[in-house]
């Protein structure tokens, strides 16, 4: 029998608990450290842009496999999770048309000299048919609102 | 022309009672349409006459036969439009249209029987027009019999976005022909 080989084994006799050991304590050290750790004041101390400053971000993309990740993305399952109405009712469509060149598309298409007159006769007519209402209305001292529209179209407006 | 309070006013109407000035202006873009129609119809009844008979034939207003024939007429113009689609052209012109009373598609026995009680308006000394002026849903006297309503019934959100495809167009000046745009006061809220 080697006695070198003796020598060892007993070494690891001896250093495999104790290497058990340390790691429980490690663990036990660091989990205690965590719990008492207040992670937001550390981050406060953190200069995030500092650090953003020293990432090199170009590099970073250039390692990633950007399509590999796409490819891995379900499009449609995340689509079929979006709520494409909500998202639309969202769009602030006036500040849309005012801001791009979607209204020189808009008018060129529609903007026909007949319907801008039309859009004008309906609107200036609706504006004096809110006129005369109001004083009617006040002439006839109403305290009640009268309803905006018929049930089926107008849920529980009034006029003005 | 119009301003963006006129068509922000608008939109929000949609759907509401139509007022007084809409639906006159309506009825008398009708009349006018109907009555130019008649006139049309009878020219050219009366030149096809002249070619076969070789005579003349003239209209007199005070003939009984005509005026049957125009009331007639006056029925099936406003009734078929009232039954076939809640309004008429002039209505259409206005963007209003004839619906039942809870805001439902006008049936089209109800269409046909509002243009037969139409008349009972005029024939009260217009005093069955005055609902629309003071009765709360501003209905007439034939839409409280028939048990229809009036309401705004044009695409004004579609308006709304061609007065700021206009604006914009005329901002940016985007290549093509400008827009002209007139503005108008808008009118005192009273």
């Amino acid at each position: 029998v080697d006695p070198i080989d003796r020598l060892r084994s007993a070494g690891r006799r001896v250093t495999d608990p104790l290497e058990t050991l340390a790691q429980h304590v490690a663990e036990r050290v660091l989990d205690l450290i965590v719990h008492t750790l207040d992670v937001n004041a550390l981050l406060q101390r953190v200069d995030v842009n500092a650090l953003l400053d020293r990432v090199d971000v170009p590099a970073l993309l250039d390692r990633a496999d950007v399509n590999a990740v796409l490819d891995r993305v379900d499009v449609d399952a995340l689509v079929s999770r979006v709520d494409v109405n909500d998202l639309v009712r969202r769009v602030d469509m006036d500040t849309l048309v005012e801001q791009t060149d979607l209204g020189a598309v808009i008018a060129r298409s529609s903007g026909g000299a007949a319907s801008e007159a039309l859009d004008a006769a309906r609107s200036q007519a609706v504006g004096l048919d809110q006129f005369i209402d109001r004083w009617v209305q006040r002439a006839l001292r109403r305290k009640h609102p009268a309803p905006a529209g018929p049930p089926g179209l107008c849920s529980g407006g009034v006029g003005p | 022309m119009t301003t963006g309070t006129d068509t922000v006013r608008s939109v929000t109407s949609q759907g509401h009672y139509a007022g007084s000035v809409s639906r006159f202006l309506a009825y008398a873009i009708d009349i006018t349409a109907s009555s130019a129609v008649f006139a049309l119809a009878l020219a050219a009844i009366s030149y096809v006459a002249r070619v076969v008979t070789g005579h003349e034939v003239s209209w007199n207003k005070g003939n009984a036969v005509v005026a049957a024939v125009f009331i007639a007429w006056q029925f099936l113009y406003f009734g078929y439009s009232w039954a076939a689609s809640g309004k008429t052209f002039g209505m259409a012109v206005l963007g209003i249209r004839v619906v039942m009373a809870d805001g439902t598609a006008i049936e089209p026995r109800r269409g046909a029987l509002r243009s037969v009680v139409f008349p009972l308006s005029f024939l009260l000394c217009g005093l069955g027009f005055l609902g629309i002026l003071v009765q709360r849903e501003r209905r007439a006297l034939h839409d409280l019999i028939v048990g229809t309503a009036v309401v705004y019934a044009w695409d004004a959100r579609a308006a709304r976005l061609r007065f700021l495809a206009r604006e914009a167009s005329g901002h940016h000046g985007a290549g093509g022909p400008e827009l002209p745009i007139t503005v108008r006061a808008t009118i005192p809220r009273g």
